[in-house]
């Protein structure tokens, strides 16, 4: 059930609807879910297991949500931790699983701290990466 | 007067009680930092790989065999040779010393084998990726106990004890030298199954963990204070718990850490680089057709770990627990005493350092008295008990195939 947004405050929220990407609906954040976006593109990924535990092998379930009818060509997926300047010591492979969806196996945090997921999301136009911060441990 | 008397006994007894309570008032962080590193023995799982894991017919053939010289046919060294139990499981020296008339010494420290089944690469390189292809190596290289596929089978056909355990451990007579490779591989998953038993006990670290999770301060409190601040600088300052992670004190991963990696004028070491080519072109690893994994899952780390050039002069990131009792140290023996260790990250040579390797590196710059304590601190790292590894086994009696 929808309800009109109504006054004043009620066309602020009409106009930030507007405004909102209604393509994102897909990719909206939910229980165990992890999103980030740029101005043309959002993410949204759940991990298995939903905690990442140092040292386990983990993958992830991505969905990317294109605004603007621009198409999907393809995703990569990395991760480091920027503070100490390193990646995994694991390279994950990505395969598509439907429309704009992906899972990325062989994943592995070895260290605790910061880490940092790294997208990028490959379209006709160009390359949008995407980052997500995660703290393992 | 006498109630004057009871309110300063009341005092003097509270005094002393927090006298005693206070050196065990640690942090909630202080606490959650501990508690990262156990409980302590963690669970040995059994090994997907290997169908001979957690069977006891297959241990006491492994164990038979980790202490028999003849598994070398020049019968001058066995697996104990150099991991001794009367020296944690390793040998004291810089380098391993191999068999045979040369006796060359080898590139490598013997590592310890107490608790190395909580490891998920083996050797310094990582060049193995399970227990049983690790055992393989030492039995097959020329340097080392120098023996073949057929040599291995012949020992154990005409050896009555160890064909009767092997019968027991595998449901079949030892097959002839036509199947010497399978006898060889299911040689070294017995003795990794043996390797899997090698758990040591609790240390006083373990001791203060397990108060600390029950909130016991008492005991707490025997923690000897030297050791707490080393603790402190441990997972604190000194960021060691960073790599040193979990109720093994390793994450079982590798780094450079600035120790030359010269082997001799001319020739490197190049560790974990060419332990990454090494366990993928290894025919006994878990991807292989001699692994018992029919799904192979176990294997996906060997298929998923990536080959980067930062890995060149890596080694892997070794256990800390005993560390008092396996010198020298470092994956080329180099350093004798755990100061020296200590002294090491003290005054980390950053020019030696990968420039894009483990930024977290840094020298500690450690006082004398904070070097004295980071080292109070890993010497209760040492447990109070280790189970009896070289107890003979009793007489093999031979049974009918073994239900799986």
């Amino acid at each position: 059930m929808n309800r009109k947004p109504r006054g004043l405050p009620g066309l602020a929220m009409a106009a930030l609807l507007a405004a909102w990407p209604v393509a994102y609906a897909a990719c909206d954040a939910g229980p165990g879910v992890q999103r980030g976006q740029t101005a043309r593109v959002a993410l949204a990924f759940r991990t298995d297991p939903p905690v990442i535990k140092v040292g386990e092998l983990f993958s992830l379930q991505a969905e990317v949500c294109p605004q603007g009818g621009i198409s999907v060509t393809g995703l990569k997926v990395d991760a480091g931790m920027p503070a100490h300047g390193h990646g995994m010591n694991y390279q994950p492979r990505v395969s598509r699983t439907g429309p704009g969806k992906y899972t990325a196996t062989g994943m592995m945090f070895h260290m605790p701290g910061q880490w940092q997921f790294r997208f990028d999301v490959e379209t006709p136009a160009g390359r949008e990466r995407i980052r997500v911060d995660y703290t393992a441990g | 007067m006498r109630r004057a008397g009871s309110l300063i006994a009341a005092w003097l007894l509270a005094i002393g009680v927090a006298a005693q309570t206070l050196p065990a008032d640690y942090t909630p962080e202080e606490i959650r930092r501990i508690q990262a590193h156990g409980p302590w023995p963690q669970p040995v799982l059994r090994d997907p790989s290997n169908r001979a894991s957690g069977h006891a017919d297959a241990i006491a053939l492994g164990r038979a065999l980790f202490f028999d010289m003849r598994l070398s046919p020049r019968g001058d060294l066995s697996c104990a040779s150099c991991h001794q139990p009367g020296r944690a499981l390793t040998d004291g020296r810089d380098r391993a010393q191999g068999g045979g008339a040369a006796m060359p010494r080898l590139d490598r420290n013997t590592q310890g084998l107490w608790n190395v089944a909580q490891a998920r690469w083996f050797g310094w390189d990582g060049g193995s990726d399970s227990l049983w292809s690790f055992a393989i190596r030492p039995i097959l290289h020329p340097d080392e106990l120098g023996a073949s596929a057929i040599d291995v089978g012949r020992l154990l056909r005409g050896d009555a004890a160890l064909a009767c355990r092997y019968n027991n451990a595998y449901g079949r007579a030892v097959p002839p030298d036509a199947a010497a490779e399978t006898i060889l591989v299911d040689a070294a998953k017995a003795i990794g199954a043996y390797l899997e038993t090698l758990v040591s006990g609790k240390s006083a670290f373990d001791e203060l963990h397990d108060a600390l999770a029950r909130g016991d301060m008492a005991v707490a409190a025997r923690y000897p204070a030297a050791a707490r601040r080393g603790l402190a600088l441990f997972t604190g300052k000194g960021q060691c718990g960073v790599c040193h992670f979990g109720p093994n004190f390793s994450n079982g991963e590798f780094h450079d850490i600035g120790i030359p990696y010269m082997v001799a004028p001319g020739r490197v070491d190049s560790g974990r680089h060419g332990g990454i080519r090494r366990v993928r072109g290894d025919k006994y690893n878990l991807l292989g057709a001699f692994s018992d994994d029919a799904t192979r899952a176990s294997g996906s780390r060997t298929r998923h770990v990536a080959e980067n050039h930062t890995t060149y002069g890596q080694f892997k990131v070794p256990s800390l627990r005993n560390v008092e009792l396996t010198a020298p140290y470092m994956h080329d023996g180099r350093l004798p005493t755990l100061r020296d260790v200590v002294r090491h990250y003290s005054g980390l040579n950053e020019d030696r350092l990968h420039q894009d390797g483990e930024a977290l590196l840094k020298p500690l710059r450690l006082t004398e008295q904070e070097s004295e304590d980071l080292v109070a601190f890993l010497r209760t790292l040492t447990s109070r008990m280790f189970p009896d590894v070289s107890a003979t086994p009793g007489p093999c009696h031979r049974r009918d195939a073994r239900k799986e």
